[in-house]
């Protein structure tokens, strides 16, 4: 259990993607000048990161290793290219704002990046766990740089209008690039502290359980 | 290696798995691409749907090419409501790009009444959208006026997304001429310019002027028609009671890039101080329309040599015809033409 809990806390705060290993920065800037828009993204990456985890999982014997990043990349391209056409079919919303770089996702570094890492060398299961904390991380991440800079930089949050001033330049991907630096900064910190705090505690209980030993 | 030794060999059995999974994967989008294909009609439903808030009973029109601005991808005739829905394609955006809007030309007893809504379906190669706000667009429908066209000056361009505006204009422009094509369907722009002189490059529909009470000044706002590569300019020109160009403003730049944009901004300036004779001369003009090229024109030749030419027939239009409006009896009281 305690693995899951690793993986999960892993994909979702210690290795996030886009705050920890900063991965996927292009459909990040390009996008999280709208809420609606980047949670989209998100979930469309939660989708596609699971589904080519546990497909490669599930294939990692059988393709040999010589040819595994072709294979990879025919598998995430044929999963992104479904998502294409299910978006289009069923959400064409969403299709039309993600624009270009639904397409795009084929290349993202994360997807790519924990097939070669993680679903490579796991079971399916701790594959698909990953991909979903993987995913979620994503998600939230760029949830909250769309939520700061849609309602900083057009006065809305998911298209509803909230208030009359705003900073245009936040709509925009030289300011989606300030709020992403600003928002990686923080994410760090907090984590830092917290890490800081553990190891004060670790220290702590250390120190008292060479004591209870001395005496 | 015998056949034996690369049927075992691992080359072999690289190629077998890349190719089992572009088989599989081959199949499942075929299957995948059967299941969840988007025909036209649904498209075309989904933008009604977007345009209308529901679906309409609609029939097709024949389309046909409108004119260099825009193209004409499909029409509808609304039978619910009588108005036309044009699918149009406005040439002359960033990067010589097109953009296609859903434009709905609203008709009421054979005669256009006004602009439904403006709808922007797909763009080629774009990059400045998002700075065409709801309020552009609305644009179209709070400011028609009965009978005349768009025009593509003040109040439709769009700053850091001229180009972009520009395109979406053309789109509308060439709906509303499509529309007026149409048996039955009267409303379109009067033509007051026809009885002008060198009206063969200029849009004369999208073209008006007005007169300054104060100086008495003609001031045209001219739509001449790109020569060659660059889209239609509009330009906004001054012409003193005495025939001569006081003041020559590109409103909508047709230039193929930013730098001969820039080139015939310079060159123009230089139409400024000049009368029909000093005009004429830079041409050597005579009494038939200027042809393009003529070593006449100077060092305006290199550089943008086309862009410079388009605002050329604006100005001789402007300074040859100042005289025809400030005599004219009744070029309309308003003697706007927009």
């Amino acid at each position: 259990m305690n693995k899951f809990k690793k993986i999960t806390l892993d994909g979702l705060i210690f290795q996030n993607p886009t705050f920890m290993l900063v991965l996927g920065t292009c459909p990040t800037l390009g996008l999280i000048s709208s809420a609606f828009s980047s949670m989209g993204m998100g979930l469309t990456v939660l989708v596609i990161l699971t589904l080519s985890n546990v497909i490669i999982s599930l294939l990692r014997k059988v393709i040999p290793d010589a040819v595994r990043i072709p294979c990879y990349i025919v598998i995430i391209a044929t999963l992104v290219t479904f998502a294409r056409m299910f978006l289009d079919k069923f959400v064409p919303e969403l299709y039309e704002s993600l624009g270009g770089f639904l397409a795009l996702i084929v290349v993202n570094c994360i997807i790519l990046g924990r097939a070669e890492a993680f679903a490579n060398k796991h079971t399916v299961v701790e594959s698909a766990v990953d991909g979903i904390a993987n995913g979620l991380g994503f998600t939230l991440a760029l949830t909250v740089m769309g939520i700061i800079c849609e309602f900083l930089g057009k006065g809305s949050l998911f298209g509803y209008q909230i208030m009359n001033f705003s900073i245009d330049m936040l709509a925009k991907p030289a300011g989606a690039f300030l709020v992403y630096g600003i928002c990686i900064a923080v994410f760090v910190y907090v984590i830092d502290c917290f890490e800081r705090a553990r190891r004060v505690k670790v220290n702590k209980l250390a120190r008292e359980n060479l004591l209870k030993e001395a005496v | 290696m015998t056949a034996k030794q690369f049927f075992k060999s691992n080359v072999f059995k690289c190629i077998i798995a890349l190719l089992c999974v572009l088989l599989v994967s081959g199949v499942f989008l075929t299957l995948m691409n059967a299941l969840m294909h988007v025909s036209d009609e649904e498209r075309l439903d989904r933008a009604i749907n977007k345009i209308y808030g529901k679906s309409v009973n609609k029939t097709a029109v024949a389309v046909a090419d409108y004119n260099s601005n825009a193209i004409i991808e499909d029409a509808y005739h609304i039978t619910d409501d009588g108005n036309y829905l044009i699918k149009s394609t406005g040439k002359g955006g960033f990067d010589n790009g097109t953009i296609t809007c859903w434009v709905v030309v609203e008709v009421k007893g054979g005669a256009i009444t006004g602009i439904g809504k403006v709808v922007v379906d797909s763009n080629k190669g774009q990059t400045q959208m998002a700075e065409l706000k709801d309020s552009f667009f609305n644009k179209f429908s709070t400011g028609y006026y009965e009978g005349i066209y768009y025009t593509t000056n003040d109040g439709f361009v769009v700053s850091n997304s001229t180009k972009s505006s520009a395109a979406v204009c053309n789109a509308v422009n060439g709906a509303l001429d499509f529309v007026l094509a149409q048996p039955g369907i009267s409303g379109g722009a009067v033509d007051i310019y026809t009885e002008f002189d060198y009206i063969d490059n200029i849009e004369t529909k999208l073209s008006s002027h007005v007169i300054d009470e104060q100086t008495g000044s003609v001031i045209f706002t001219v739509v001449s028609k790109g020569y060659g590569n660059p889209s239609n300019f509009t330009s906004e020109i001054t012409v003193s009671t005495a025939g001569i160009i006081t003041n020559f403003e590109i409103k909508v730049n047709g230039s193929t890039n930013d730098g001969y944009g820039a080139t015939v901004e310079s060159n123009v300036q230089k139409f400024v101080g000049k009368d029909l004779a000093g005009i004429k001369a830079l041409l050597n003009v005579g009494e038939e329309y200027p042809v393009y090229p003529n070593e006449n024109f100077g060092d305006m030749v290199s550089g943008a040599t086309e862009s410079t030419y388009t605002a050329y027939t604006a100005a001789l239009f402007a300074v040859a015809n100042y005289n025809k409006v400030l005599t004219a009896e009744t070029p309309g009281e308003g003697e706007e033409n927009e």
